[in-house]
């Protein structure tokens, strides 16, 4: 079965998929309470005729049946529609966030993949050596840690003491963060970057390096390995090609995965770095229910998670050839 | 002339759980051209003994102990480097489970070619031509298109085949082959048994055949060494070893089942010993028929009872009329 045939064929499995998470959240998001009140709720002036003409003109007050049909009808034409909050249309909102928490994601899931492959293989090979306890120490730590205090610490000792780095958001502005006394606009991104990739990073790399150790202790022990000892292959190339390639499985597993969760954000450390992405504005419009942005921000989060797994699926298929596509 | 000499060979394995003897001692020659069987339950120190030869026991594994000599040269105490020349090109290794000693996710023919590059530095067009001669020896159909396919695509009798193959590449002088059938069916085993005989007559081939199977060894093999708990029990002839069995031997050949007799098979009792803390003296007492109280306390050495045979047994000549 050809490859094409197969991404259709997937494509078209993602459909009800898609609808049905729609409906889920549509619902929840309906019983989870009125947006209007939470909006008015700060301003005593606001007449219960004021909130009622709103909940008119956001179509709030029609059956959910037929508010869900208009939104799908709308959805189907690539149209969000606006936010409760400044009116903005969705779309606008979501394409500012998502190339954001997209740089943000991809650089820390790559760098975390790409500094795991080292540390993973180094520590199967040295197995209860000084390095393996000293990095199993900081994987544990990683995972433990909690982002937003990993964070907090950062900008603490490089914004607040040091003064290197910016604290908050994603661009300098009005002015270029200088570095190095240099400004300049890539130089400024980096900056912005630094910490908050640096954090996602850490978060990554322990589970990374742990699932890539045992993955080549497990390998390391086949016959396979022994058997191309015995043909005098070098054992570097031994480790590098014959193990890595099959015990890099499960990582690609999780990068796949990461991808498309990625864009669901990080939010707590968009939030303490007050990134510009797509998490922290998730986070902000539940909040508030603002049930168009929440229903956006959704779709697009169930659409990348499906994507990267038909990618994942796919990667198995040209890394491994036992597995094939049908 | 010897081409493999073995001299008090000790392999431990250094485990959380303390020191594992699995090769405790162990002594025995192997002659040029000759099929020798190694023979012995499963963990008796076989496959260690063949890992120690190619000096590829996996950790926590170590020699610690005894020489070895390949054609005179003393391999323990050679540079890695040097060590790994040997590896494929003098000394080879076959294993039990051809599924599991393929790599799954290289083609045959990327596994094979790489082997003869590496000891030969040739182009890859010249490697390729080499493992196809060396597939067609083994007689896998279509050697050609063997090349481009993974292991997963061919039955286990065949990848066999490619794993004697892969172990013949580079025409070593001495072949181990750690129990190449116990994993196959009954039919493909006769094939691959028929074809290690043919291979091992035709090209010169010295084989060590490490198997527990008593019918296999007298089909293939002039010489025997048997093991148990990481010591060698007995060496001999098959017509010494049949006549005149150490008394483990003689538990292994009553193991076997048999069609010209009707009697009923008989089992060893007991269990092979935990190797941390081994059994006193003979360490085959505890489950040995004969045993007497100066087996448990005196370790009984390997001498040689005539023609070569060696018993390492205290009551060997008096069970034998001496």
């Amino acid at each position: 079965m050809g490859l094409a045939k197969y991404v259709i064929r997937r494509l078209l499995y993602m459909i009800p998929l898609i609808l049905g998470i729609s409906i889920v959240v549509f619902l929840v998001m309906y019983a989870a309470g009125d947006p209007i009140q939470i909006a008015t709720a700060g301003n005593p002036s606001i007449t219960e005729a004021q909130r009622q003409f709103l909940r008119e003109y956001y179509g709030l007050n029609d059956p959910i049946p037929v508010q869900y049909v208009r939104w799908l009808d709308h959805f189907l034409h690539f149209d969000f529609g606006k936010s409760l909050y400044g009116g903005k249309p969705v779309n606008e909102i979501i394409s500012i966030y998502f190339w954001e928490t997209l740089k943000l994601q991809l650089v820390s899931i790559l760098l975390a993949f790409a500094i795991s492959i080292p540390i993973g293989v180094y520590s199967a090979v040295k197995q209860r050596s000084w390095f393996d306890y000293i990095f199993s120490g900081i994987s544990i730590a990683g995972v433990s840690f909690p982002v937003f205090f990993l964070g907090i610490i950062f900008i603490l000792v490089f914004s607040y003491q040091l003064g290197w780095l910016p604290s908050a958001g994603a661009h300098g502005a009005p002015q270029l963060w200088p570095v190095f006394g240099i400004q300049n606009p890539f130089l400024d991104e980096l900056a912005h970057l630094a910490m908050p990739a640096t954090v996602l990073t850490l978060a990554g790399l322990a589970y990374n390096t742990r699932l890539l150790r045992a993955g080549m202790l497990e390998v390391l022990r086949q016959d396979y390995i022994m058997a191309a000892r015995a043909s005098g292959i070098p054992e570097r190339k031994i480790l590098l090609k014959y193990a890595l390639k099959n015990a890099i499985m499960p990582l690609i597993t999780l990068l796949g995965m990461s991808i498309g969760f990625a864009i669901a954000g990080a939010p707590a450390t968009e939030t303490v770095f007050s990134w510009p992405g797509l998490g922290r504005a998730y986070v902000t419009a539940a909040s508030r229910l603002d049930f168009p942005l929440i229903m956006g921000i959704t779709m697009i989060i169930t659409i990348m998670i499906l994507v990267a797994n038909l990618i994942t699926d796919i990667s198995y298929a040209a890394i491994d050839p036992r597995i094939s596509i049908d | 002339m010897d081409l493999l000499q073995v001299n008090d060979l000790k392999t431990y394995f250094f485990t959380e759980a303390g020191v594992v003897k699995a090769v405790d001692g162990i002594t025995f020659n192997v002659e040029k051209g000759c099929t020798v069987g190694l023979v012995g339950e499963s963990g008796s120190g076989k496959s260690v003994t063949a890992q120690s030869v190619l000096r590829i026991v996996p950790r926590p594994g170590k020699i610690i102990g005894g020489k070895i000599f390949f054609n005179g040269e003393d391999i323990l105490s050679k540079k890695e480097d040097e060590m790994r020349s040997y590896r494929g090109k003098k000394i080879s290794l076959i294993f039990q489970d051809p599924t599991s000693s393929l790599n799954p996710v290289f083609t045959i023919g990327s596994q094979l070619t790489e082997i003869v590059s590496q000891h030969k530095g040739v182009k890859k067009s010249d490697a390729a031509e080499e493992v196809i001669k060396a597939l067609s020896l083994v007689r896998l159909p279509d050697p050609e298109e063997a090349l481009n396919r993974y292991p997963h695509q061919f039955s286990g009798g065949m990848k066999q085949r490619i794993c004697i193959a892969r172990a013949l590449l580079l025409n070593p002088e001495l072949l181990f082959a750690d129990e190449p059938t116990t994993n196959l069916d009954v039919t493909i085993q006769a094939q691959i048994i028929n074809l290690l005989m043919e291979l091992q007559k035709n090209i010169g081939l010295t084989l060590v055949m490490i198997t527990h199977d008593m019918g296999i060894v007298t089909q293939m093999c002039k010489c025997v060494v048997v093991l148990y708990a990481g010591n060698v029990m007995e060496i001999g002839s098959i017509e010494q070893i049949f006549q005149m069995p150490h008394p483990y031997t003689e538990a292994l050949l009553k193991a076997v089942p048999r069609l010209d007799q009707t009697r009923k098979l008989v089992s060893i009792p007991g269990n092979i010993p935990n190797l941390i803390n081994p059994p006193s003296g003979c360490r085959f007492h505890p489950r040995c028929q004969y045993a007497i109280d100066r087996c448990k306390d005196e370790i009984p050495p390997l001498i040689d009872v005539g023609d070569g045979h060696m018993i390492s047994c205290h009551r060997w000549r008096e069970l034998n009329g001496g």
